[in-house]
């Protein structure tokens, strides 16, 4: 109960942020209604589920300050299970995902207990290093549809237990309210002693060390949490799309994207990974759309992006909240 | 048996070639502690410009060899002091996502300038050219490719122990405090470092045009490997690189030539990189610094 009323508590924050959140929240809650098109519903699916990717890569990547490269691996956990158990014995999503969960975070601590003897650079390599090794066993491995993927079968809309659905209307609210679950969650995770001991790591792992925090432990707790949330999002894209193959679910692109966009709103703050996708994901989406009419411009989206990328590590490492908290810092 | 020694002495070939790419990689990251993960990007770009230069000028990809060499340098140059240069300033979270920054801007800048085909040489003096001896047929593009990367890595190594200015960047890797005290300025030596990572791999990418494709993801793979050679011979080794680069080139031959001896599809062709990355996955857990390395 204690720790519902934490994750419910933003009376921390300030009140513009506080309003700002209310009105979001009004904006998700009447979207499908505002008469957009399905194109743009799409584009908002996605930014929840970046959102969702991206609050779990903060726990380990922006609270914990560990570049992680991998998350596309645990993506892909996820997506593979739910589509997999479905194919093979049929068994509903509701059940297929827990289980996708499950066996994501079990094997973070198979592969983050080793991992995490390593730190900075030799850390961030390793994390590519295991995600390529998982999609080069995917794409070979003819039992799970190697690089041809899996097609999931079609059941009749709307079905609540595979969570199939014509209209895009369900799978938003159903984003959404696992994207709110997130938002908790992350804001009961930030005051919580796992947060507070991952901060004192980041800023100086030696002085935690000293005061007898178990560092490896604690990087390994939040590497699976994060791995718990990405393998979430990763059930849900499979049931999305209805067709999952390695390099749409395991490809390292995604992998970048989703640290990225952490990155580019600001790690290790709450508003960090959802401001970062809400700039991001529309930016990738229309960007590429429009690009694509152009034949001459193959790339240039991802062109900017990188730009993007270079002038912020450069410039404000912390991101765009960094810049927005630099602001108001001078309005003081 | 031949078949095995066969892929082994195509493995050193490639090995040396791998050495070539690692070799600036190492010499940046001893120097800065960055890691350059826009290199294999500058490989690419090697390439490329060894293709278009024999493409268009006509002269044989092995005398377009200086230019993708300049290239490189330029590139590196370019690279620290426009860029890497304000990272320095910045944690360290936000110099890994910079060079990683750096190497999609090079990628799709090529994706953007030259498609996404796949372009080989057709033309040139050694290209699809080779000889035997005894048993053994050698692609002369290869044995080119592995004798002149030993060379340019035998320079480079000559330069770094021999040279005042080279020992000056070894201080400056092994002490960088102490190194600016002697009167070394830190930032030449840093630019230098760039310089020369750029200058080898762009080598390197004039060598491997010949008998490789290019493309502009070409690097990942490259970068891949030479993370795997840094690993193991130790982070800043020049001398455990080029040791590290073999071992690794052999891997890549032996292993798939391995697995069809034993029949199982499981040691195929397709995993021979699999086993690079799991190879450096093990040697950092296991051993961080490496077989030679210094740096922890």
């Amino acid at each position: 109960m204690e720790k519902l009323k934490d994750a419910l508590d933003f009376s921390d924050f300030s009140s513009a942020e506080r309003i700002g959140l209310i009105i979001f929240s009004i904006f998700l809650l009447v979207f499908p209604w505002l008469g957009a098109g399905s194109f743009v519903k799409a584009v908002m699916i996605q930014f929840l589920l970046f959102s969702l990717f991206g609050m779990g890569w903060n726990t380990i990547g922006g609270y914990g300050g560990q570049v992680e490269l991998g998350k596309a691996q645990y993506v892909g956990i996820g997506a593979y299970t739910v589509a997999l158990l479905m194919v093979w014995w049929g068994i509903p999503f509701w059940i297929s995902m827990p289980i996708g969960v499950l066996i994501a975070i079990g094997y973070s601590f198979i592969i983050g207990y080793p991992l995490f003897r390593l730190k900075g650079h030799y850390f961030c390599i390793a994390t590519i290093c295991t995600s390529l090794v998982l999609q080069d066993i995917f794409t070979n491995w003819k039992l799970v549809g190697a690089a041809k993927g899996i097609e999931l079968p079609i059941h009749e809309h709307p079905d609540f237990l595979y969570m199939q659905f014509k209209s895009d209307n369900y799978y938003y609210y159903f984003i959404m309210v696992l994207f709110y679950c997130a938002l908790f969650y992350m804001n009961w995770f930030r005051k919580s002693k796992l947060g507070y001991q991952l901060r004192m790591i980041k800023d100086d792992d030696e002085a935690a060390e000293s005061l007898g925090i178990d560092i490896r432990w604690c990087k390994i707790k939040a590497y699976s949490i994060a791995s718990a949330f990405v393998a979430v999002g990763g059930g849900f894209m499979a049931v999305y799309n209805l067709y999952i193959d390695p390099v749409s679910v395991m490809d390292l692109d995604l992998s970048i994207k989703i640290a990225l966009m952490a990155m580019l709103g600001g790690a290790g703050s709450l508003w960090g990974p959802i401001i970062g996708a809400a700039f991001l994901v529309p930016l990738d989406r229309f960007l590429g759309s429009w690009l694509g009419g152009h034949k001459g411009l193959i790339g240039v989206d991802f062109m900017i992006y990188a730009a993007l990328i270079m002038v912020v590590s450069a410039y404000q490492p912390r991101g765009i909240w960094g810049i927005i908290e630099q602001f108001r810092g001078k309005g003081k | 048996m031949e078949i095995l020694i066969d892929a082994l002495l195509q493995g050193i070939l490639m090995g040396l070639l791998f050495a070539l790419v690692a070799l600036g990689l190492n010499v940046i990251f001893g120097v800065m502690d960055i890691v350059n993960f826009a290199h294999g990007e500058f490989l690419m770009l090697g390439m490329y410009t060894a293709y278009f230069t024999s493409l268009f000028i006509g002269v044989d990809p092995l005398f377009a060899l200086p230019v993708s060499a300049l290239t490189g340098v330029l590139l590196g140059l370019a690279s620290y002091y426009w860029f890497i240069k304000y990272l320095l300033r910045g944690p360290a979270i936000a110099q890994l996502f910079g060079t990683f920054g750096l190497m999609l801007f090079l990628r799709y800048l090529a994706q953007f300038l030259f498609g996404i085909d796949y372009r080989i040489l057709q033309k040139g003096i050694i290209i699809g050219k080779s000889f035997s001896v005894g048993p053994f047929i050698f692609d002369a593009t290869k044995l080119a490719a592995g004798a002149l990367s030993l060379i340019a890595f035998a320079i480079v190594y000559f330069f770094l122990n021999k040279t005042k200015v080279g020992k000056a960047l070894q201080a400056t890797s092994l002490n960088k405090e102490a190194a600016s005290y002697m009167g070394i300025k830190t930032d030449n030596m840093n630019a230098l470092a760039w310089a020369i990572g750029g200058g080898t791999v762009g080598v390197a990418g004039g060598l491997l045009i010949n008998f490789y494709y290019v493309y502009p993801t070409v690097g990942l793979l490259f970068v891949m490997i030479a993370f795997a050679c840094v690993a193991l011979g130790g982070f800043g080794s020049i001398k455990g690189v080029f040791f590290a680069g073999l071992l690794v080139g052999i891997l890549e031959m032996v292993f798939p030539v391995f697995g069809q001896l034993v029949g199982s599809d499981f040691l195929g062709p397709h995993f021979k990189f699999t086993i690079v990355y799991l190879a450096y996955f093990v040697i950092v857990v296991f051993r961080p610094q490496g077989l030679f390395g210094w740096k922890n």
